[in-house]
């Protein structure tokens, strides 16, 4: 049997129900999202799953604040919504496109594969890029950005995700995601989302976050410095990627060399900012 | 625990383990055109349809499954006939070891159920997740078109 040392699965129909149960099992206990991380990968430490399923947590809705999504819309919910369709240019539709398979995107959540924080996640960078905000459940409701959740993650992984939203301030945004994987159904080895607002033919506000490195995805502000406030036109971004992947900190793992990596960054930005209309002496 | 499922139509109540996925519990119970392969999503052999969506069993916990209505290959064939995609399979030559094939079937059925007319890279991208070591999948999207087309023309669904 997959899960031998699981000996419970309980239903809660509450949030407060879920994580009052979570808070008194501790590390006994875990999440049950969409499952495709509890079956891969739960420790033999954990004994009772927690079922969020009953807690209508599937939704998407746009909200004054932005598009809220459910943590329990799958990626193909997500994918599917006429409203993640028509928000950021259809970005997170075209990036959640790119993971996995339909039957893995037919299961996974938004939410779990956020609360499962793996390096080589698709779906954390390109949030990471569009500053989404997550609101989590730990006895009251509270929203943090997906940056502060990742980064404190001691302080927030006790938490249940409710929801993931998506700012209005972001919706007009061009995003681009690229990711490298040794065969079409493996992991990223590496990956990079960037994105910008276009203002008076100059990017502003520009976002960029590399994930596989073989860290968790994380913003790169020395990368957007650099980039800020340039004219796409008259940038050389063969130049601009090549110094950009200088400034990134990679180190070696079994799957690929700092080194590799190295290179996969100047190759992957340069397509990014190619694609968000960067030319110049690279192109 | 005790699930209900709706099982290929007709509704079954089943006892499941708190940790077994919904392959092991399907296998169990007699529907082994459900095929047990890597265990980690990554061949797709072992997809069933979830309320009309593929889904590869072998990662979702059968718990998860409760209520919901299931399909797998025993449920496609109707009144002793082979459905239109099965025969489909059968007579562009998209079968040869047959392993791939219950799987490589629902995932064909999630998007014709939804795509009537799909195009070659619609298909490409449906049966994404289902891998064949035989066929080089040239005859399984030939199969999975000439499907749509007789289904399009009356075939059942």
């Amino acid at each position: 049997m997959a899960l031998t040392h699981v000996q419970s699965v309980s239903q809660p129909s509450t949030l407060n129900e879920a994580w009052n149960e979570k808070a008194s099992r501790g590390a006994a206990a875990r999440f049950l999202g969409g499952g495709i991380d509890v079956v891969l990968f739960t420790p033999p430490s954990v004994d009772t799953l927690i079922d969020l399923s009953g807690l209508d947590l599937s939704g998407i809705a746009d909200e004054d604040a932005g598009i809220e999504i459910g943590a329990m819309a799958t990626m193909t919910d997500v994918m599917r919504s006429p409203l993640i369709g028509a928000y950021a240019g259809g970005f997170l539709e075209r990036t959640l496109r790119q993971v996995a398979s339909p039957l893995q995107r037919n299961l996974g959540t938004l939410g779990g594969t956020i609360a499962s924080a793996h390096p080589w996640s698709d779906v954390i960078p390109a949030l990471q890029v569009l500053d989404a905000e997550l609101r989590l459940y730990a006895g009251e409701s509270r929203s943090v950005s997906i940056n502060e959740y990742l980064g404190d993650r001691a302080a927030c992984c006790e938490a249940i995700i409710e929801a993931v939203i998506l700012p209005s301030a972001s919706k007009d945004r061009v995003s681009v995601y690229r990711f490298f994987t040794r065969t079409a159904f493996d992991i990223s080895l590496l990956n990079v989302a960037v994105s910008a607002r276009i203002e008076a033919g100059s990017w502003k506000d520009v976002r960029v976050s590399i994930g596989g490195r073989p860290g968790l995805a994380a913003r790169q502000p020395a990368i957007e410095v650099q980039l800020e406030g340039a004219k796409p036109d008259d940038l050389d971004i063969d130049a601009v990627a090549r110094s950009a992947a200088d400034q990134v900190e990679l180190r070696d793992d079994v799957r690929a060399t700092a080194d590799y990596r190295r290179e996969l960054v100047a190759v992957l930005l340069k397509e990014c900012l190619a694609e968000l209309g960067g030319g110049g002496d690279g192109e | 625990m005790n699930l209900t499922l709706t099982m290929n139509g007709a509704t079954k109540t089943f006892e499941a383990a708190p940790g077994e996925t919904l392959l092991e519990l399907l296998r169990r119970e007699g529907y082994v055109g459900v095929k047990s392969g890597c265990g980690t999503g990554d061949c797709g052999a072992c997809a069933v349809l979830m309320d009309g969506r593929a889904v590869n069993s072998c990662l979702l916990l059968a718990v998860r499954a409760d209520g919901t209505s299931i399909t797998t290959v025993e449920g496609l064939a109707q009144d002793g006939g082979l459905h239109p995609l099965q025969q489909a399979f059968l007579d562009a030559g998209a079968v040869q070891c047959g392993y791939c094939t219950p799987g490589m079937l629902m995932s064909a059925m999630d998007l014709l159920l939804r795509n009537p007319s799909p195009s070659v890279e619609e298909i490409n991208e449906a049966i994404s997740g289902n891998l064949c070591r035989c066929t080089g999948y040239v005859k399984q999207v030939e199969a999975i078109q000439q499907a749509a087309e007789r289904m399009r023309s009356g075939g059942h669904e």
